[in-house]
């Protein structure tokens, strides 16, 4: 996958750019809305995370541009403002998705990936993950072979943390992932670890393979080794 | 009252004073003209009567002087002095009784004195009197009427382009996106009126989109950091080597950012809520809502093993649906938050109102400050601006919101507005 992230903010593209390179993706990264237009010239991506607040204007030009151009990258909007105007803007003029500041890289990279897939596999896709197979358009799972029922959270938390394999999640991540920032339950986050030992047991019932692991006093972390 | 009755009413005063003096003035003019006209045909005839003893040697006869009634007296008074002075008299064809002027004096026939009082009806005069009373009168009338019809048809005219500006004064409102129209009128005041409601709406528009501007912009200058500290630490934790210490130090770190974040994020709704930013309201079927809102906070509320009981009904409001989930998540975050082990909630919706009550060990609540920002109860960990924007909410759609404390449970009582 060949991404594009135009963010004025270094440190933040920066860790955006290493987040998303460890795993073969082609990150490339710039800082105004001059430099994507001329980026999106001349290459082709699969998909742009696109800021709004943008030093030479609003990021909406970008959008525009691929618009104008019959282009067919994907687009991420990561804005700091959480505006509904904003956000149905984005989205009414070609953005697949709108992600609000401050955000996990983990959020970002699962939302990425879904678009990407959306955008890549017409919405028909499976995602296989060694033994596990996950059916998108349907939403349910087989682990070698045999369907496992998840509930719609352990599906989220499946999907969510395959697309961030080897990665440390914070437990602060995950509890935005499932129920979002609005259920403001203060840093009390027992109720994470009932869903993550459903979903282990799920799959330990077919695998022999223990892919969730937990890293103690910050998160988990789905690992292959 | 109208600044035209108010007009009116000055104006209507003054005039009938005026037209009142002016007529009292009038009469007594007239009535003096008409007095020294009278007194110069009694002269005359006086004089008249004087002639003709002179000449005849007689005293005249009734007869000849028709219309004044003459009277001889014969007197010995050596002298009467000629005077004149208002008399009443009865006429011999008529029985009733007149008002006249008469002039008195003396005159000698053959030697004999005599005094002769010769008077003259004043009645053209009291006719007179009658005639510029009616016409006062007639003319106050026509200036009633004048000054009704005036303000009827003239002076309503007139102020029309008042009150088309005082009502697209009253219809302004700061988030729509039209501006105030600029008329032109004929009348210089009203012209310069509209032009000052022009400049000061388009003043006011501006100050207002810098303001939205303004904590748009905060949001911005704040959120950028605040997502550079939340990748760094994403980053930070995949480091294998971090101890469980360290990686404790920084869940805090996480947990600050995250606390730090949603109250920027309250803040700014907070702002958008009291400057009327939130747009887009429709028909929000509050049951429905309710159920989700319970579903969601099901597994949140396990932790505490609190049952949720909820008594629905059908019950539609018109408002947003954004601020509305907000509304449910804060009133739900609260009642599992302040609640006990294996307590209670119990949500009762009815047409007039929405009880949220939870079942709580701490007493009641200090009504005073409770819905005010930043205060929070004593075992709170919130950031106290949950009820702050539910009570915003609610204002925002003239809803009331109360709280009660009894049989150790926490009530919000919510009454909609009745004309939603």
């Amino acid at each position: 996958m060949k991404l594009l992230v135009v963010e004025d903010e270094r440190g933040l593209r920066e860790n955006i750019t290493s987040y998303f390179n460890e795993d073969g993706t082609v990150c490339e990264s710039c800082g105004s809305l001059a430099k994507a237009i001329d980026k999106l010239h001349n290459y082709d991506y699969d998909c742009v995370l696109l800021d709004i607040g943008l030093p030479d204007g609003e990021g909406f030009g970008v959008l525009e541009y691929l618009r104008n151009n019959q282009k067919n990258e994907a687009v991420l909007i990561i804005s700091a403002k959480n505006s509904l105007d904003d956000k149905l803007k984005g989205l009414n003029i070609g953005a697949d998705d709108y992600l609000t500041k401050p955000f996990h890289l983990a959020e970002l990279k699962a939302r990425v990936l879904a678009i990407y897939r959306r955008k890549a596999f017409n919405s028909n896709s499976k995602l296989i993950f060694n033994e596990i197979t996950i059916h998108l358009p349907g939403r349910h799972v087989e682990v070698n072979q045999h369907p496992i029922v998840l509930t719609r959270k352990e599906y989220d938390m499946l999907l969510y943390f395959i697309a961030n394999k080897e990665k440390v999640i914070a437990k602060n991540a995950i509890a935005e992932h499932l129920w979002g920032d609005e259920m403001d339950m203060h840093d009390n986050f027992d109720f994470i670890y009932t869903h993550i030992k459903n979903l282990r047991k799920k799959l330990l019932d077919f695998t022999d393979n223990d892919y969730l692991k937990s890293i103690y006093g910050i998160g988990y972390k789905f690992t292959e080794r | 009252m109208k600044l035209s009755a108010h007009y009116n009413r000055a104006n209507i005063i003054i005039t009938v004073l005026v037209l009142a003096a002016g007529g009292l003035i009038y009469f007594f003019i007239i009535s003096q003209l008409g007095r020294n006209q009278l007194d110069r045909d009694l002269s005359e005839e006086l004089e008249e009567v004087i002639d003709y003893v002179n000449i005849n040697g007689k005293l005249p006869h009734q007869v000849d002087f028709d219309e004044d009634i003459t009277e001889f007296v014969k007197v010995n008074t050596q002298r009467i002095e000629t005077r004149f002075f208002d008399t009443v008299y009865t006429e011999k064809k008529e029985k009733q009784p007149k008002t006249g002027r008469a002039i008195s004096g003396l005159i000698k026939v053959n030697g004999d004195r005599y005094k002769v009082t010769i008077t003259e009806s004043s009645e053209s005069t009291e006719y007179l009197v009658q005639v510029i009373t009616i016409i006062t009168l007639v003319l106050m009338l026509i200036l009633l009427v004048v000054v009704f019809i005036t303000n009827r048809f003239i002076l309503n005219g007139l102020w029309k382009p008042f009150y088309d500006t005082l009502n697209k004064l009253k219809a302004f409102n700061l988030s729509d996106q039209e501006h105030f129209e600029l008329t032109k009128d004929k009348v210089d005041e009203f012209d310069q009126l509209n032009t000052a409601v022009h400049a000061m709406s388009l003043r006011v528009k501006s100050d207002y989109h810098h303001l939205k501007q303004f904590t748009e912009n905060a949001s911005h200058e704040m959120m950028t950091p605040l997502a550079l500290i939340t990748s760094k630490l994403d980053t930070l934790i995949q480091d294998e080597t971090l101890k469980y210490d360290q990686l404790q130090q920084i869940n805090d770190i996480y947990n600050a950012t995250g606390k730090l974040s949603r109250l920027n994020q309250s803040l700014l709704l907070l702002v958008k809520i009291e400057n009327n930013l939130i747009n887009g309201t429709e028909l929000v079927e509050l049951q429905a809502l309710i159920d989700q809102k319970a579903r969601q906070f099901h597994e949140l509320s396990l932790n505490k093993r609190l049952s949720i009981r909820v008594n629905p009904r059908k019950k539609e409001v018109l408002a947003s649906k954004y601020l509305m989930d907000i509304l449910f998540n804060n009133l739900f975050s609260n009642a599992i938050r302040h609640n006990n082990q294996d307590g209670l909630i119990v949500i009762t919706l009815t047409d007039e109102s929405l009880v949220f009550s939870n079942s709580a060990s701490a007493g009641p609540l200090n009504t005073d400050v409770l819905f005010e920002r930043f205060s929070k109860g004593q075992q709170s960990d919130g950031m106290g601006l949950g009820l702050t924007i539910v009570k915003n909410i609610c204002s925002l759609y003239n809803w009331q919101i109360d709280y009660q404390y009894h049989d150790k449970a926490h009530a919000f009582i919510i009454k909609f507005d009745t004309a939603t």
